[in-house]
């Protein structure tokens, strides 16, 4: 079984006109942090992911779900 | 008229601990290597001295990769260097420097039962193959700087 999580996080954060340099500083981590969140290489913790919900304003289950 | 801003080559941000970071990985062999022929040289006194540079540096590498506080940060600085990310990379570099010393190891435990092995070979090749192993996946893991919205 391979579960994924996919993301809304470049949608909502080009929607905001965020970078993601911009967006890094607003949770306080490194841009490369964001980048992999993007790319679905790293998955964030449950901290981070509320915390990116919140920069983002929106839901963290609107953001982040589980892919089969 | 406007002046652009003088950069501070003193100033410390998560920025440039990341860039050090980065850029020793790759100096590291070369001090392996160059602290090998100080240690087991001929001269019982650089002997000395290169056993104790050997020890300042492999604690300093593994200071620097596997992660301390670095109090002289600013707060936003440090959560930014030792963020969630950069703590699962030098944990899974951690693991397996632990993996490769316990590889060595059990190797060296085999060799000796052919060949008399000196203690000082041992610790080096030990220590050092440890911290190979884990600077290149340090290095791996936390490869090129990808682009914004790459």
């Amino acid at each position: 079984m391979s579960e994924r999580l996919g993301n809304r996080l470049k949608e909502r954060r080009t929607e905001l006109g965020l970078t993601q340099g911009q967006l890094a500083d607003l949770c306080l981590v490194s841009r490369k942090t964001i980048n992999t969140v993007e790319n679905g290489i790293f998955v964030p913790s449950t901290l981070l992911a509320l915390k990116l919900a919140a920069a983002l304003q929106v839901t963290v289950e609107w953001l982040f779900w589980i892919e089969d | 008229m406007s002046y652009r801003e003088r950069r501070r080559f003193d100033a410390v941000d998560a920025e440039s601990v990341q860039r050090s970071r980065r850029m020793l990985v790759w100096l590291t062999p070369l001090i392996v290597l160059q602290q090998g022929f100080v240690i087991f040289g001929r001269d019982r006194s650089s002997q000395i001295v290169g056993t104790i540079a050997w020890s300042c540096i492999s604690l300093s590498l593994l200071w620097i990769f596997l992660g301390l506080p670095m109090r002289w940060l600013s707060e936003r600085d440090q959560a930014i260097a030792n963020d969630e990310r950069s703590r699962m990379v030098r944990g899974e570099a951690a693991c397996w420097g632990i993996a490769a010393l316990i590889i060595i190891g059990s190797g060296m435990m085999v060799a000796r039962l052919w060949a008399e092995l000196n203690a000082g070979i041992v610790i080096y090749a030990l220590v050092n193959g440890a911290l190979l192993v884990s600077m290149g996946r340090y290095a791996w893991l936390n490869r090129a700087e990808p682009e914004e919205d790459e």
